[in-house]
């Protein structure tokens, strides 16, 4: 088959790949942004036990590969005799869902905990002076204080969660690095091609320089909180 | 106080969820009595499968066909359920087995002895082989068992072909897929590669990427069979509808179909 009459196949097939990588990506997001804000609470709790519980709980997830997680999220239960995820594709991309929005939550409240930290003392104490309680104190001084100082590490954390995603492919996630490997054994007649899976790249590229834009210009923003 | 009990309240929410989310799905719990009951309370029948042209693969419209589907399609009916297809990661076919993720593994499985002590499978239904792949130009060189000695190999981990490079002393340099080793050779990493005569077949020569390599020795001659759990009582049941179908010519028609007749075993 000639290279031009490949193409649209490859591409479509790319494509559809990608919108599985995008999937994954934006469920993280919306998973992982509130949950790490719920850990690094619960890791700077005063409350002893919780804030130890939290701590073992981050240094478990930060310890280990994400690829075991995902392979421990997805067949253990089934191992032990009691499979939740279902057979099909939608109950690998939930436990792929559940293993990414739980790994990165954990990095992200270390991110949240230092941006928290990083407040100098003296902001709460004026809040405490003006006689605001310790919610308005967190919402209306802490937060977005925090937010401007936290956008350049979250940033890298992003764009290395773009990329992470192809990780699934391990409990066969069907993404763009997937879809293009599809190409060398054979998928819809083209057999033993190898550019689509280095084609794959060209996705994360575009996609990862349209995220730095965006998350340019959210910075640029924020420089108000100076 | 007050961001004690939020803190409190907030952990509770977090294991009720998770707690939820994983008491959603528990549709499988009931102990099936054997697996052939399991598969048929719940309707389907799990087909664990890569895309492996002519066994599996997905014709224009999207539906999984090929020698091994329409067999497992045909088999599935035979036990009133919905054959479902499932691509997975060939390295985890275990682990999807006996995490009950998938039923069976039907994708033109290699009857190894790693197979048949961790599945129990059924007779082989197919016969194949594992061949040497080198660059066409060399190919000459490289026609009889002797001449390979020097030459380093790349085999997919955990295949046949490995399995019959280490039994040779031979040097192998395991990579992650038939397809991989294959680029191997094409980007002279490797020497030569071995895989087995049915991707051999579909995958080099003219219209491909390869169409520089070309296959020599066959190091071996090889069985296909399926695999289901350890003890289950599906692989007999699969032995009895193989003999029919091979019986009332049903096999015979679809290996006609699918080009695979030469390797039929009966």
């Amino acid at each position: 088959m000639e290279f031009s009459e490949q193409l649209p196949i490859v591409v479509q097939a790319l494509n559809q790949g990608f919108l599985q990588t995008l999937k994954l990506f934006f469920v993280t997001l919306l998973g992982a942004i509130p949950l790490g804000l719920i850990i690094s609470f619960g890791s700077m709790s005063r409350f002893r036990p919780l804030s130890y519980l939290t701590k073992i709980v981050v240094w478990i997830i930060r310890g280990t590969p994400l690829m075991i997680q995902l392979l421990i999220i997805y067949f253990m239960p089934g191992l032990m005799g009691n499979n939740i995820w279902g057979g099909g594709e939608s109950g690998r991309f939930l436990a792929a869902s559940v293993a990414f929005v739980f790994n990165y939550a954990c990095y992200f409240s270390e991110i949240y905990r230092g941006g928290i930290q990083g407040v100098p003392k003296g902001q709460e104490e004026a809040g405490l002076v003006l006689g605001m309680t310790k919610s308005q104190i967190f919402f209306k001084i802490t937060l977005l204080q925090m937010i401007k100082r936290i956008v350049p590490p979250m940033s890298n954390e992003i764009i290395t969660l773009v990329k992470d995603t192809s990780l699934a492919r391990i409990i066969a996630l069907q993404e763009v690095i997937w879809a293009g490997q599809s190409f060398m054994k054979g998928n819809q007649g083209i057999a033993g091609v190898i550019w689509p899976l280095f084609f794959t790249a060209v996705y994360y590229l575009i996609f990862n320089g349209i995220l730095t834009v965006l998350l340019g210009r959210l910075e640029k923003k924020l420089e108000y909180f100076r | 106080m007050k961001r004690k009990l939020l803190s409190v309240v907030l952990c509770a929410g977090l294991v009720v969820s998770v707690m939820a989310g994983c008491g959603s799905k528990s549709g499988g719990d009931s102990e099936a009595a054997s697996d052939m009951d399991y598969v048929k309370e719940k309707g389907t029948l799990v087909v664990g499968i890569t895309n492996f042209e002519p066994m599996d693969y997905k014709d224009e419209n999207g539906e999984w066909i090929g020698f091994d589907a329409d067999l497992a399609k045909e088999f599935a009916d035979s036990l009133g359920v919905e054959a479902e297809f499932v691509e997975i990661d060939w390295d985890n076919k275990i682990l999807e087995l006996e995490g009950q993720t998938v039923d069976c593994i039907w994708n033109g499985m290699t009857l190894t002895p790693e197979v048949t002590s961790a599945m129990e499978c059924t007779d082989s239904y197919l016969a194949n082989a594992q061949v040497v792949v080198v660059p066409a130009d060399v190919a000459d060189q490289y026609q009889d068992e002797e001449s390979l000695a020097d030459l380093n190999f790349a085999a997919e981990a955990g295949s046949a072909g490995e399995a019959e490079l280490e039994a040779r002393e031979l040097n192998v340099t395991p990579v992650t897929a038939q397809a991989d080793a294959l680029m191997e050779v094409a980007a002279g990493t490797s020497d030569a590669a071995v895989i087995d005569l049915l991707m051999a077949a579909a995958m080099i020569g003219e219209g491909t990427s390869y169409a520089d390599l070309t296959y020599t020795v066959s190091l071996n001659s090889e069985e296909y069979g399926v695999g289901f759990r350890k003890g289950s009582d599906l692989t007999a049941e699969l032995n009895d509808f193989f003999a029919k179908a091979y019986e009332d010519g049903t096999i015979q028609e679809l290996a006609e179909k699918y080009g695979v007749h030469d390797m039929l075993v009966k």
